[in-house]
């Protein structure tokens, strides 16, 4: 047996036998209430749910990577805006008042015209300079700062919920539950990965987004204009950002630096998945979000992020291109 | 080429080109071309002469620092690629020339990008150029063999119906039969009526088949000729073709 399988499979025997021997040691009656089984069904749809909103942001992210090679630092800033945009439309005392609906319409708008303004007003000149993409890296450092505190600014550091489904009761999934308000944003979710894969699949923009991540100067040879590829990329993603932020300020909480929290999973799911592939990011990200809520089983919440980036390790050991990636040829 | 075509206009009109990938540093260094309707033209030259670099300058993939660029009499110099492939210039590269995750029909769909409705008509018209794409077309371009790329990557190149078409180096790494099958390709291509550009290393190949070509030194203009005379002409002979091609 290879190496890496064998720690593979020591990490899932000492897994399993965790809560037991802890219970045991400290000389404790196994706590009753739901048992076991119950507990991972439960943590299994929490992850899914996890997943797919860690999805949602992450699919941007790694098309911005695949056609531009550029690693979006400033990505989990889309998120926060988009959820701070839908609150302010929704909740906030000087806001409008709008139900969630159409002020969640209006903030994934609002995404997709800020993704396409810092492609057209900063990416693009900084592009056509010939500017490196370590150099481009830094910036997006600094756009993040920027934008992070001027949603501080405008947002202040009070965590906030939406207008609307806020308290709901939940419905009984077997031997787990889930309210009505998560179970509509899974799966609304999980529609609009479809549809992303529908795109980028069957129309003609999307099999030029897949072009253009393959080889940028074979797509502007054979015609496509590259450059209006790359921002419809970035609405894209920033449309998208957006909505991962009210689907994840719906089910958790709205704050200042939601996203950013999010920004180390969303990278995790990225190149888990495979650096550049849509479907890729999809696969990953559903994988942490599963893992995150799978080990809160065994091990204190807090450290739920942590297992997540440690089977990114492990994954990354066994297969370096990530689940969907491609090996390539060096040399 | 009839003298009609000789007289017209030339498609293609590069003049005094400086260019290079490093800034200060100029491949080219002031190379001139002209490729008239109907015809077909060869560029030879050692490596690194520039051939590669002429065709990328030309078609807008490599910025053009000085000289001008003009096709029919309009100039485009440093105008970009697509908006070239609008005015009827296709381009097949040397290197990774298809796009590998996509299948053969989304490659030649990606052909006709600017002019989706005319993907029916130009695919059954490039399958009878390439009789091979029409079994293939779900296959994914990355698992097709290196001759086979080559002949997706003309194919895609002709969806839009090209009046040129820029080919750099089309029978590098292919086998002695895939080489003659390229070369074939090229001249059916250029029977049809469009005019062809073409960089290669196999030099005596190239001449055989060009109306007239171009030998490339040192980023500038070394010789010019009919591909016969450039055949035949003991400098090229000397010191591009080998003296090998005196006995053939």
């Amino acid at each position: 047996m290879r190496p890496q399988r064998k720690f593979v499979l020591a990490l899932a025997l000492v897994l399993v036998s965790v809560p037991a021997l802890s219970a045991r040691a400290q000389g404790e009656a196994v706590p009753r209430g739901p048992t076991f089984g119950a507990r991972a069904l439960q943590a299994l749809i929490d992850g899914i749910q996890f997943g797919v909103i860690i999805a949602i942001t992450s699919v941007g992210l790694s098309l911005i990577f695949g056609t531009i090679h550029l690693i979006n630092f400033a990505h989990g800033e889309f998120v926060t805006i988009g959820a701070t945009f839908a609150f302010y439309l929704n909740a906030a005392a000087a806001g409008p008042g709008w139900h969630l609906i159409p002020a969640a319409v209006a903030a994934v708008a609002f995404g997709a015209l800020l993704g396409g303004a810092v492609e057209r007003g900063l990416w693009r000149p900084l592009r056509a300079r010939g500017t490196g993409l370590i150099n481009m890296f830094i910036v997006t450092i600094g756009l993040s700062l920027l934008l992070r505190h001027l949603v501080l600014v405008l947002y202040g550091t009070r965590p906030a919920s939406f207008a609307q489904y806020d308290i709901q009761s939940t419905i009984g999934l077997g031997p787990a539950s889930i309210t009505p308000r998560d179970l509509t944003v899974t799966l609304l979710a999980v529609l609009v990965l479809l549809g992303i894969a529908m795109l980028l699949q069957k129309t003609r923009i999307g099999t030029a987004v897949r072009a253009v991540s393959a080889n940028r100067d074979l797509a502007e040879a054979t015609g496509i204009d590259v450059q209006r590829v790359v921002l419809f990329v970035w609405m894209l993603g920033g449309g998208l950002a957006a909505l991962g932020g009210v689907f994840f300020g719906l089910v958790e909480i709205v704050t200042w630096d939601m996203g950013f929290k999010l920004l180390l999973l969303m990278f995790a799911g990225v190149i888990l998945g495979g650096l550049g592939s849509a479907y890729g990011a999809m696969a990953g990200s559903l994988v942490i979000g599963v893992v995150a809520q799978m080990s809160t089983l065994w091990f204190p919440v807090d450290l739920q992020y942590a297992w997540a980036l440690l089977v990114l390790i492990v994954v990354l050991l066994v297969r370096p291109q990530g689940i969907l990636g491609q090996a390539e040829r060096v040399g | 080429m009839s003298a009609d075509e000789q007289e017209q206009e030339p498609v293609l009109a590069a003049d005094d080109i400086v260019a290079g990938y490093v800034p200060g540093v100029d491949v080219l260094r002031g190379c001139s071309i002209e490729v008239r309707p109907g015809e077909v033209v060869g560029v030879i030259g050692p490596n690194g002469a520039g051939k590669s670099t002429l065709v990328k300058a030309v078609f807008g993939l490599l910025r053009v620092r000085g000289g001008t660029v003009h096709l029919r009499g309009e100039e485009v110099t440093n105008r970009p690629a697509h908006e070239l492939v609008r005015r009827g210039v296709g381009y097949v590269p040397q290197l990774q020339n298809v796009f590998p995750a996509l299948t053969v029909e989304e490659n030649l769909r990606m052909g006709v990008y600017l002019r989706p409705k005319a993907y029916a008509r130009r695919a059954t018209a490039v399958e009878e150029l390439f009789p091979l794409l029409a079994d293939r077309r779900g296959q994914k371009a990355g698992a097709m063999s290196g001759g086979e790329r080559q002949m997706l990557a003309m194919a895609r190149a002709l969806m839009m119906e090209p009046q040129l078409l820029l080919l750099d180096e089309p029978s590098a790494g292919l086998s002695p039969l895939h080489q003659d099958h390229v070369f074939d390709r090229c001249r059916m291509i250029n029977s049809a009526g469009v005019a062809v550009l073409m960089v290669e290393q196999n030099a005596r190949r190239c001449l055989q088949i060009c109306d007239r070509g171009y030998v490339l030194d040192q980023g500038r203009n070394a010789h010019t000729g009919t591909g016969t005379a450039l055949l035949h002409d003991e400098k090229v002979i000397e010191l591009y073709l080998g003296t090998l091609a005196r006995v053939r």
